[in-house]
């Protein structure tokens, strides 16, 4: 896995990268937007870390030009402005998360997890979470090698969940996306295929948190 | 304080205005006095001349011949008594009363006629003498009366000139009094609407319905508004600078000492990057607390700033980050977020929840109960965090709201401002805090009333 980290504080950049480095990534640091997006042009990663407050070009426009090429590989964006308008407009254009500083090194690098993992979930059929492995395109799931069961609801209430291992989900949203099955579903449906879920899923070690009021969140799958 | 320009003018109108009054009282008695008393004069002398035709010369003597119904008529007067005495040439009394003094030595008949006061019979008395040819010699015809009509007519002149002249400066006085008062009417129009203006409001003040003389005023007040706002916008980007500069080399801070941490180094070591660790973290905690108590300060923002926030999404969008949170503290945090808009800024209500909840879940033991909750009230819209931790005493709810003080005995690593900053920021959106204890009984829950009749609104003008 191979993390390109734009910032121009060698002093944070230098942090950043000695963590990642430490779970295993290979990290590359560039310290203008110049020289990122054109590194991005000519190489792959699997991940950007972007500060918006860049000289030069700035990590907004960075961002802008990869999209513009095409390259969809997750962005995580950093910035030391406190806007709202930062994080609006960063997600708009394109960004997958949004990180205000100064921020703890573990978050960072559990989200740095759940990006990588989401951009590899979305580059091909196979959904791999800890024992859970779903291949959507052949709508099949196994759960430690063995074949599990999941009704069409099941699924596609898990699927959202998949998508964003280790973030809350309100319910409203996972009923938003089902809506795309041509479904309305109730709120007290969702209560009962996650129920379900939960029952299919637990003896694994794989956990849905309720956050009460609000929705479920698939906790991040942890050995033991 | 100068003295008031009511109290100036009228300082200066009463001198003036007295003297006015003086002046025409005496002249309008003088001017009026004389014509009269000259009129009641001549009425004495076509007495006297009457009766010097009665004066004939009977045979070698003078003789005064007036039957007495006629002198009965002389004599009668409405109000006054009338005496007459017909004197030869020598002094001698010829007919009348004789007791009514000759003109004093020196006067000078005009026209045959002396006019002058007397006095006879403890009266006082007006009288002329007509100097009258008769026989060989002059006569003289003098006749009196006493004053009861002049001192009546004098009065009636007195009161007829110096009454009206007197209501007329009282009257102008007042006139000014009250003009005074009408014509700075816009003035105190003006000061009461500055008064009521919320300190955040630096917008010019209308001139178009100010008087003309408070121009110069208002355009000075409004050049010292227009540079105050200036002054604010430029400590608003040194702010935003400042921040930006300081939580850069914080982050990098944090992030080393969070590597160091995960190395394997000595006990004694480690005790002293903790500690290292949790003052930047502090610091940088604090960094945000100044700048968003700066921000919420009066002319950190401006109404035209506002914008409708939805409460409910405002929290939904922060609701990630703080769920991380609070599982790390392994304390339930929850939501029940009902709609609810109100005008504001939604960095500063954002900075409200993060101290609301950090709160919360610093106080709060483990296992313990946070939840968020946004609705409508019947006093309008609210936010609140409740929790069920050890809560804050009645006596104390005042008091947490200062900034940096902390309840007595607390622990934890708070600043003392994060409630501060909570009362400042509802401040500015008009929203009114309210401490309580959680639904349970025990706990604490703060929440922000947001009144639908917040001044904040007030961007019609």
């Amino acid at each position: 896995m191979r993390i390109l980290i734009v910032e121009d504080d060698i002093s944070l950049a230098s942090g950043i990268s000695r963590i990642l480095e430490a779970e295993g990534y290979a990290v590359d640091l560039m310290k203008t937007g110049e020289h990122a997006a054109m590194a991005a042009r000519q190489e792959s990663f699997d991940l950007v870390i972007l500060d918006i407050g860049l000289p030069g070009i700035d990590g907004f426009e960075v961002l802008r030009r990869l999209r513009s090429e095409g390259r969809g590989m997750p962005v995580l964006l950093l910035t030391a402005r406190d806007g709202v308008d930062d994080r609006v407009r960063g997600l708009d254009m394109g960004a997958d998360d949004y990180m205000a500083k100064p921020f703890a090194m573990p978050e960072l690098a559990a989200r740095v997890r759940a990006l990588i993992r989401r951009g590899q979930a979305q580059s091909g059929p196979r959904i791999v979470h800890g024992p859970l492995v779903l291949d959507t395109s052949a709508r099949r799931a196994t759960l430690k090698g063995e074949p599990l069961e999941l009704a069409a609801r099941e699924w596609a209430v898990l699927e959202v969940l998949l998508a964003r291992v280790e973030k809350i989900v309100s319910k409203e949203a996972i009923i938003q996306a089902m809506s795309n099955w041509g479904e309305e579903l109730s709120l007290n449906a969702i209560e009962v295929y996650v129920s379900r879920l939960r029952g299919k899923l637990e003896p694994a070690g794989v956990r849905i948190r309720t956050v009460r009021g609000f929705g479920y969140m698939l906790e991040e799958f942890k050995e033991g | 304080m100068a003295a008031s320009l009511r109290v100036t003018l009228l300082r200066l109108l009463i001198p003036p205005v007295a003297l006015i009054l003086a002046v025409g009282s005496v002249g309008a008695y003088y001017l009026s006095i004389d014509p009269a008393a000259d009129a009641y004069d001549q009425s004495l002398v076509n007495t006297a001349i009457a009766l010097s035709e009665r004066i004939k010369l009977q045979e070698g003597q003078l003789v005064f011949d007036l039957p007495s119904a006629a002198e009965a008529v002389v004599r009668t007067d409405k109000y006054d008594k009338v005496y007459f005495v017909v004197r030869d040439s020598r002094g001698q009394v010829i007919a009348g009363d004789q007791d009514i003094p000759q003109p004093p030595p020196g006067l000078r008949a005009d026209d045959g006629v002396i006019a002058y006061d007397a006095q006879a019979r403890d009266r006082r008395l007006r009288a002329v003498a007509l100097l009258a040819p008769c026989g060989a010699g002059t006569c003289t015809v003098t006749v009196a009366e006493t004053t009861i009509k002049r001192d009546r007519l004098a009065r009636d002149i007195l009161i007829g000139s110096v009454l009206p002249q007197g209501m007329l400066a009282v009257l102008t006085l007042a006139l000014v009094w009250f003009g005074v008062t009408r014509g700075l009417a816009p003035l105190a129009r003006l000061s009461g609407e500055i008064r009521q203006r919320s300190p955040r409001d630096l917008r010019a003040i209308d001139e178009s319905g100010a008087p003309a003389e408070a121009q110069p005023l208002l355009s000075a007040l409004n050049k010292l508004f227009g540079q105050v706002d200036e002054s604010n916008r430029n400590q608003q980007r040194f702010l935003a600078n400042a921040a930006h500069q300081l939580r850069t080399p914080l982050a990098g801070l944090q992030a080393h000492t969070e590597l160091a941490m995960a190395q394997p180094v000595p006990e004694a070591c480690r005790a002293e990057l903790e500690y290292v660790h949790s003052a930047t973290i502090r610091t940088a905690r604090l960094a945000n607390q100044l700048l968003a108590l700066a921000r919420a300060e009066p002319g950190g923002n401006r109404p035209a700033d506002f914008a409708l926030v939805d409460l409910r999404q405002l929290v939904e969008e922060i609701a990630d980050e703080w769920v991380h949170r609070s599982m790390d503290k392994d304390v339930d945090l929850g939501f029940d977020l009902k709609p609810a808009s109100v005008p504001g800024d939604a960095f500063l209500l954002r900075e409200v929840l993060a101290n609301l909840i950090g709160n919360s879940l610093e106080y709060t033991p483990s296992a313990g109960h946070v939840t968020v909750k946004t609705g409508q009230s019947p006093e309008g819209a609210f936010l609140e965090v409740e929790d069920d931790g050890p809560g804050i005493p009645a006596a104390e709810r005042d008091r947490v709201l200062e900034r940096f003080y902390r309840m007595p005995g607390t622990s934890g690593t708070g600043s003392g401002l994060g409630l501060a900053i909570v009362r400042e920021i509802a401040l500015a959106h008009g929203a009114r805090v309210e401490m309580g204890e959680g639904h349970a009984g025990h706990g604490c829950s703060v929440r922000l009333i947001f009144s639908s009749h917040a001044p904040i609104s007030s961007k019609s003008a």
